[in-house]
């Protein structure tokens, strides 16, 4: 197996008295989709926000690359191509959608005098054009980002991701609140990112729809330990994972 | 085709002084001063969105370092403008230091708390400032050239406010103005883009006072006399006043206030007693039905008076 992408050991994070997360340990391969996956409460998103770097974890270590990045700063992450969403939207919502993605652009304008002071830089425009024609955004390029309907916002937390040139990509719940056809189109799209442009993905995910569809990798967190981790088949079938998710009685007579 | 627009309107307003009186010239420079100041406080707040409420000592401190490097150590005027500029950013910077800590109404409590101790400093500091008396400054001298009048003071004036402007859209434009509007919009995102939101600031807090210590210098081209009564939160106010009403966050909208409100200043200058209570009408007003400010407003209407 190759050297994975990102380590994640003996992760512990805690919130005054409560222990979020405890002793988790996971490893993302190169090149693979990898879905973190359980109950509301389960510590998925506090551990997303440790490895992109806006909590500090109480003991353990996060390697990417081979690097500790556990006590990076969270603006010195993008530079080393990790890219995130929020699951909240995090847009910059006053500016257009063109101009949110340019600034997911930034650590790849500060090259030449001349592209710091370019309003278009020359060297990211064709990539930009080509990641809004993939997010369907084309047609939204000058629109405010808080006038869009919510599942091109979505799209455009992705596409500002992705304007950073990712080697990782973290998605917090990426298909949240979308319809059906959005999800199916969104299945497609990170595929595609997986197959054809080689991005190792990690998600936060609870539409099971996508997450069995899409990822190689399915770890299963409950009460901030890690109960499960496989393929997708293996897991939905563990039954750790079925009480987790739907309580005992269901899990003995279902 | 908008440069060639551009130009015939720096080329008439050029020839101003040809055509009228010595009071029209003084107004203008007076507008042209209030329109970098707007400039500076368009980029922290408009573009940044840090509160900053500490403009007119920035200005003071400009105007300080100018009117002094003149009298005593006749520096060309271009130098002494720099110097001006960079002082009143040096300590723009430090402010900054002390707002990363700081956001809201916090910071504006601490930058007005500064711009207090400014002033305070401006009329207690004697030796350097002349204190309540005020200070006679010397004609800057622009090579050999001895600039007494608006009308001398003029084209000076008109140049460094054109520059002004083409650096502020420069600035806008560019990465770091897209990194102002960032950390505006969402510090956590802004990180996470890669974006240092501590320098961000510091650099907002910077160019803007950068800007006001320029605005300083202009002022002391075209006077002969500095008094620390015109560098307190009044004038603060007043160029907050000209940046919400023209309309945060756009360069026009900041020209465009220093220029009307300037005009609106000057007129209510026969009636001072009242017109701080008109300036905080006006801002009221403007937060509360306007927000975008008066010529988003005028659109907004000339739209609807079109279109039914």
């Amino acid at each position: 197996m190759a050297e994975p992408l990102l380590k994640v050991e003996n992760l512990t994070m805690a919130f005054g008295g409560l222990v979020a997360v405890r002793e988790f340990s996971f490893a993302v391969q190169p090149g693979t989709i990898h879905a973190l996956i359980g109950p509301n409460g389960a510590g998925k998103s506090t551990t997303f926000n440790a490895i992109s770097r806006l909590y500090q974890p109480a003991a353990g270590r996060i390697l990417y690359a081979g690097e500790d990045i556990t006590r990076l700063p969270s603006n010195a992450i993008a530079g080393r191509g990790i890219a995130r969403s929020f699951q909240n939207l995090e847009l910059f919502n006053e500016l257009t959608v063109l101009e949110n993605i340019l600034i997911g652009a930034h650590v790849h304008c500060g090259g030449s005098l001349k592209d710091r002071l370019a309003a278009f830089p020359d060297s990211e425009m064709a990539r930009i054009a080509e990641i809004m024609e993939r997010t369907d955004l084309k047609a939204y390029r000058d629109t405010k980002a808080r006038n869009l309907d919510f599942g091109h916002q979505k799209l455009l937390e992705l596409a500002r991701a992705l304007a950073i040139r990712p080697r990782l990509l973290l998605l917090d719940e990426p298909a949240a609140g979308l319809r059906n056809r959005e999800i199916s189109a969104l299945d497609e799209l990170l595929t595609d990112l997986c197959r054809r442009d080689g991005l190792t993905i990690l998600l936060v995910e609870h539409v099971m729809q996508l997450v069995m569809s899409i990822s190689h990798t399915v770890t299963v967190l409950n009460f901030g330990t890690k109960i499960a981790e496989g393929v997708p088949a293996a897991v939905r079938a563990d039954p750790a994972v079925i009480e987790a998710y739907l309580g005992k009685e269901t899990a003995l007579h279902g | 085709m908008r440069y060639i627009y551009l130009l015939v309107a720096v080329a008439a307003l050029m020839v101003l002084p040809m055509l009228t009186t010595g009071y029209v010239v003084y107004l203008a420079n007076l507008l042209l001063t209030f329109t970098v100041l707007c400039l500076g406080l368009h980029l922290v707040i408009g573009e940044c969105g840090q509160f900053s409420l500490a403009h007119a000592a920035f200005y003071g401190i400009g105007i300080y370092v100018s009117g002094l490097l003149s009298t005593h150590v006749g520096w060309p005027f271009p130098l002494s403008m720099l110097a001006a500029g960079l002082v009143a950013a040096a300590v723009g910077v430090l402010i900054g230091l002390a707002a990363l800590r700081m956001r809201d109404i916090y910071l504006a409590l601490a930058t007005f708390a500064f711009g207090e101790a400014m002033q305070w400093v401006f009329l207690n500091w004697r030796s350097v400032t002349g204190g309540p008396n005020g200070l006679r400054i010397a004609p800057a001298n622009l090579f050999g050239w001895e600039i007494i009048t608006d009308k001398q003071a003029y084209p000076v004036v008109l140049i460094s406010a054109v520059v002004m402007i083409a650096l502020t859209v420069l600035i806008a434009r560019a990465r770091i103005g897209r990194s102002f509007r960032a950390v505006r919009e969402s510090e956590i995102a802004a990180q996470a883009m890669g974006i240092d939101v501590k320098q961000t600031k510091l650099a907002a807090f910077g160019l803007s006072a950068f800007f006001a210590g320029v605005a300083g210098s202009m002022f002391a081209l075209y006077s002969t006399y500095i008094h620390p009564d015109s560098l307190g939160f009044s004038t603060t106010i007043l160029v907050l006043t000209m940046v919400v009403v023209g309309g945060l966050g756009s360069i026009g909208g900041a020209v465009g206030g220093a220029i009307v409100f300037g005009l609106i200043s000057e007129l209510l200058r026969q009636a001072p007693q009242y017109q701080e209570i008109f300036y905080g009408l006006i801002l009221v007003l403007f937060m509360m039905y306007a927000p975008k400010g008066l010529f988003a407003f005028l659109g907004d209407l000339w739209g609807r008076l079109r279109h039914g």
